[in-house]
């Protein structure tokens, strides 16, 4: 009997999932986390299930990369919530980059791309890894002519865009998949979305207090669901940047040293911090954040000293370790 | 009242066949305006593996090429004629360019942009067919970084030592950002476009004006940005002494 339940179980599993690759491309519905908005996605990339298969095969490929060696996961992996535990990144033959890998959880809600935000969109970011010679050292055209030579993503393409492997197909079809990537299970999120008060013990609770509170200030840019304003701002953690940062889009000296706040959610498992991965634990990144920072004439007014005693450095990890997902 | 307009309708199918059949062979309003474009290093077609000299300094060119854009012709009465949408990718391996079809007359001259409107500059790459120069281009010209097009790109070697016989060091001019695009100007050239027959005009730029006032052993590499963005400005601005007609 049980088997017989559990062979309908699969086959109703199954029923559903053909239905979902037969949505028409408007239908397409993400598993958006519970008390979030549904992101902007661009007309001419709505998600559709082969977009997204054709997305998550490019992402995990390594035919992207001129030597073959490396995927967008060498840098994202799913085990470190999409960044690569590096301070910097490593590309082909083990070139050193230039910044520490971002998390591409939630970059749906991204106005802009990269530490700087030199990049309004997904689509077009997806250029700068596969040229950037300190990471894939490719181009787009070979990498279409490439796949063009593989009759499986011939199909897929053809089924995804209505054409073969084309610039066009590459960039949307991996930002398509980008998109796909949510956070919002954490024990904070059922904390706030399932008014489940048993979800936090007292420290992560007081450390969410001190988080949203003016003992730390930290919500005024690490606000929202996102746990970002996705502002630029500059943490004096320098008194002189080699990286000038936003300033190297802007050309701006009121730029230099601003970075784009990042998110906070798993970002337990997304050590070393900073755009330089300048700070190997959280604990490091309260103590700097308790100093007030170096004194940079760009620094962000909101940095000021935060007398925290021991105890609320503690409550404060604790809680930030709570916006890691559960799931 | 029906008949009225029965004869009205006659008469104008009459009038319009009639006047067609009354008119002589018919003459070409547009014809199509090409560009010969060469590009120069000196008095010769820039070449690849061949030594040049600037200011002392041997080097030669491995690639060099250049976006220009919004073509304006001035027409006799001193008005503008805007081409839209046509961007040529130049090469400098590569002579024939057209602009398609423009209306027959005597033009005072015309203008064009080196480098792109900031609007197009800023475009999405990924949209074009591979046909299009805006396209991602192999090897790239576009700075995938901060999304904007590389408008003038020239590398190549040179010589460090100024005791060797032949260039041994890379250099790269990237010339780029909304900033640095310049008018180049020839609005003070007439030409006419005549019914029959298409139009060339023979235009050259020149490397060694380009790069007339850099000193290539110490200015030999500048992507517009920080502190090599001098380079790419005293480049820029030598851009419309570089220009003449043939």
């Amino acid at each position: 009997m049980k088997k017989i339940y559990y062979f309908s179980i699969t086959f109703l599993l199954l029923i559903i999932s053909c239905k979902k690759e037969n949505l028409p491309i408007d239908e397409y519905e993400l598993s958006i986390p519970k008390g979030f908005p549904k992101p902007t996605i661009p007309d001419n990339n709505k998600p559709s299930a082969d977009r997204i298969e054709l997305g998550r095969r490019l992402f995990f490929d390594p035919i992207l990369s001129r030597d073959s060696s490396i995927s967008c996961a060498s840098c994202h992996h799913i085990d470190k919530k999409f960044t690569d535990g590096l301070p910097i990144s490593r590309g082909i033959e083990n070139r050193l980059g230039i910044r520490n890998a971002p998390s591409l959880l939630n970059v749906a809600y991204q106005p802009s791309m990269f530490w700087d935000g030199g990049v309004p969109n997904l689509e077009q970011q997806i250029l700068a890894p596969i040229e950037s010679h300190f990471e894939m050292d490719f181009n787009l055209p070979d990498v279409v002519t490439r796949l063009n030579n593989i009759e499986e993503y011939k199909t897929l393409s053809q089924k995804a865009y209505n054409q073969l492997p084309s610039i066009f197909s590459v960039t949307r079809a991996i930002a398509c998949f980008e998109r796909t990537l949510f956070s919002g299970t954490s024990k904070y999120d059922d904390y706030i979305y399932n008014n489940n008060k048993s979800a936090l013990t007292a420290s992560e609770i007081n450390g969410m207090n001190i988080f949203l509170g003016e003992d730390g200030e930290c919500f005024h840019c690490h606000g929202t669901y996102l746990f970002t304003d996705n502002s630029f701002k500059n943490n004096g953690i320098y008194l002189n940047y080699n990286d000038s940062g936003r300033a190297r889009i802007t050309q701006l000296t009121s730029d230099v040293g601003k970075f784009k706040v990042p998110s906070l959610r798993n970002v337990a498992m997304t050590a070393p911090y900073m755009h330089d991965g300048s700070f190997a634990t959280l604990e490091e990144v309260v103590e700097h954040y308790n100093s007030g920072g170096k004194a940079h004439p760009n620094k962000s007014g909101l940095l000021l000293p935060l007398n925290l005693t021991t105890q609320e450095k503690t409550d404060l990890v604790n809680f930030l370790k709570a916006l890691t997902d559960e799931k | 009242m029906k008949k009225l307009s029965s004869i009205l309708i006659l008469a104008i199918i009459f009038l319009a066949t009639s006047c067609k059949k009354d008119e002589a062979a018919p003459k070409n309003t547009k014809q199509v305006l090409d560009f010969h474009w060469h590009s120069m290093v000196g008095s010769a077609e820039a070449a690849l593996a061949t030594t040049y000299t600037s200011n002392g300094v041997k080097f030669n060119l491995s690639s060099w090429r250049y976006y220009v854009s919004n073509f304006i012709l001035i027409k006799a009465d001193g008005s503008e004629l805007k081409i839209a949408d046509k961007v040529f990718l130049i090469n400098m391996l590569e002579h024939d360019y057209s602009l398609d079809s423009v209306p027959v007359g005597n033009y005072k001259g015309f203008k064009f942009t080196l480098g792109l409107d900031s609007i197009t500059n800023h475009k999405d790459p990924t949209l074009y067919s591979s046909e299009n120069p805006l396209a991602i281009q192999t090897p790239g010209i576009h700075w995938s970084w901060n999304s904007g097009y590389i408008f003038f790109m020239a590398e190549g070697q040179y010589d460090s030592t100024a005791t060797t016989l032949s260039p041994n060091k890379e250099f790269f001019f990237h010339v780029g950002t909304d900033e640095l695009k310049r008018t180049i100007d020839f609005s003070n050239s007439p030409f006419s476009v005549v019914s029959g027959a298409d139009k060339t005009i023979g235009i050259e730029m020149d490397f060694l004006k380009a790069i007339e006032n850099l000193d290539l052993e110490t200015e030999n590499a500048t992507h517009s940005f920080g502190a090599l963005k001098p380079t790419a400005v005293k480049i820029a601005n030598n851009w419309q002494a570089a220009f003449s007609l043939e």
